[in-house]
Order: structure tokens, then sequence, then C-alpha cells
């Protein structure tokens, strides 16, 4: 596989995704099903890599560009990763303009509060299954 | 008002800031609201507007919140800073453990290590959920707080895409009367 399709199929996935684990049933269509650029085990252990490194768990995507080509599918993966950030500065600049506005502004003000509402019950799962792995881990 | 550090400055903070927590982007989010605004680099009101586009920004959230933030400081120059800093570090950390992950995950010491540091990272992202919703509860708003508060938490349970949960907040807050002493 090219690195040119590589990233454009990560890219896809991310670009088309809005949390950081969202783009994983997209990359496994593509790069397990599709193109059989790496294994179901890989994609596994490409999600446990992030969840036990610091920073975004979106960092998996990095993980699978280096299983399916090397180093270079690394640097492939980081750059579909950081990509549609930078689409937040449009969003951005139009929402800055606007924010004096008051229904605006509290059209800004619901989607703060609607995100941490749904905050509450990841928290909730990553404090599960941290349990859960104490749990396994002490053999109870 | 806030304050602009230069490039390097916000760069490096931004490193140990965005890099030393796990369970995701939003205990970094949350390690750095504190940090940023005890240097007066950001205030609440341009916390909830990174927060509230970085939602709505295709890809990881944190990432976008930290391009924001950057773009903020110093244009797309900073921007790029941010990002870098942000995503760097991690993903050479991801890059080297992926050639090392089945020896080393396996390891029961490990393990119970990183489950421990998950459990801070929830604590992380409940105290986060609390210090954006706090305004507008202990404000002039908490019935129209609630009622967000509770339809996202429905909406979500039901298996509602988060984007279409804040969607549909969003239009909830463009009709809703007009905030008097909004944060």
């Amino acid at each position: 596989m090219s690195l040119w399709l590589l990233y454009g199929l990560l890219l896809k996935a991310t670009v088309t995704s809005f949390s950081g684990m969202g783009s994983l049933p997209q990359i496994r269509a593509d790069l397990v099903v599709t193109h059989r650029a790496l294994a179901d085990d890989q994609l596994s252990q490409a999600v446990l890599v992030s969840r036990s490194t610091p920073g975004p768990v979106g960092t998996y995507v990095v993980s699978v560009g280096y299983m399916a080509a090397g180093w270079p599918g690394a640097v492939v993966g980081w750059l579909a990763l950081v990509t549609p950030a930078l689409a937040a500065i449009p969003l951005l600049v139009v929402v800055a303009r606007w924010h004096h506005l008051p229904r605006v502004r509290a059209s800004v003000d619901a989607v703060v509060v609607a995100g941490a509402a749904m905050l509450v019950p990841a928290g909730l799962q990553v404090a599960r299954d941290a349990l859960l792995q104490l749990r396994a881990v002490a053999g109870l | 008002m806030t304050s602009r550090p230069s490039l390097p400055t916000m760069g490096w903070q931004m490193v140990k800031d965005a890099n030393r927590t796990l369970g995701g982007g939003m205990p970094a989010i949350e390690v750095m609201r504190r940090s940023f605004t005890r240097r007066g680099w950001l205030d609440d009101t341009g916390h909830g507007l990174l927060v509230a586009v970085s939602r709505f920004t295709p890809g990881t959230n944190v990432l976008a919140y930290c391009a924001g933030f950057g773009w903020r400081i110093g244009g797309m120059g900073g921007a790029a800073v941010a990002l870098a800093a942000a995503s760097v570090p991690g993903s050479l950390a991801v890059t080297l453990l992926s050639a090392a992950i089945s020896r080393l995950v396996e390891s029961p010491g490990v393990r119970a290590a990183l489950a421990v540091a998950m459990l801070a990272a929830a604590a992380l992202i409940l105290s986060s959920a609390w210090a954006l919703v706090r305004p507008y509860f202990l404000g002039a708003r908490p019935v129209w707080a609630m009622a967000i508060t509770l339809g996202a938490v429905v909406l979500f349970a039901a298996g509602t895409p988060p984007v279409r949960v804040l969607l549909v907040a969003a239009i909830f807050g463009a009709v809703s009367p007009a905030p008097k002493d909004a944060p």
C-alpha cells in the first residue's frame, strides 16, 4: 500500500469522526477488511497502545500507520491525526465573530453544557474500565 | 483580559500539559484549562468557546482545542506550534510502544499502574464536566442548564451520536430566551 493511499484512508476516517475513537469502524473497514493492510489483532493492539500512553486516544491512528507501513506509516498516521484539527480555526473565526449576539452566545453555551453532560458517562466508563482492570490484575 | 505568551513558551507549556494524562483528551483539556487560566493566557469564556468549537471539529477534540488556542495566541504559526506540541510526544510514545506492546502491557504491574492512572483520568474528566457547567448552574440559569443537561444525557443514553446531541442543544440554545448574565 502506498503512503498516499494510507494517508487518504486514515484521513477519510479521522475527518468523518468527531471523537478520538470515532474513526475506528472506518479504519477497520478500509485497512482490515478491504485492503488487508493489517489484522484485527493489530488494530486491537493499536487501540491498547493509545490507551496506555499519555495524550489523546486518537493517537491510535499513528500506531495503525506504524503497523501498516513502519516509521513512514507512523508519520502518515500523525498527519492524518492532526489535519482535521485545522478545521477548528475557520470555525473559531465564525463563532467568535457572532459570539456577541445573545442567541449565538446562548447556542454556544448550550453546546458547552450538553458537551459537559456527555462527559459524565464517559468519565464513569473510564472509571469502570480501570476498576475492572484492577480487579483482573488482583485475580478477583 | 488575557495575556499572550511567546510561541516557544506556549509550545513548551503545551508539551507538558497535553501529554501527561491518560484516559483521552478531556483530562488533558482540563489540565490545560487550569494551567492556562493560572497564567492568564485564557479565561472561562475563551475556554468554553474553544470547547464548543472543538466538539464540532472533525477528528480528535483535544487537538482541535489546541489548534484553536494556538491560533488565538499566534495565528497560523501558533496553531502549528500548538498542534505539534500536543501531538508529537504522544505519537512518538505510541509508535515506540507499538513495537513492544505485547511484552509490556501483559505485565501485571504495568496493568495495575495503568488502571490507577485511568482512575485519576476519570476524576479529571468529571472535574472538567463540573468546571464547564458550574457557571450556568450557580448563575441565574440553573433550570435552563438542567434542562439541557437532562436532555443531552437522555439523548446520549438512547444512542444518539454526540454531534447530533450537540446540534439539538445548539438549536435549543438559539431558540430559548436570551440569557441575561451568561458567563
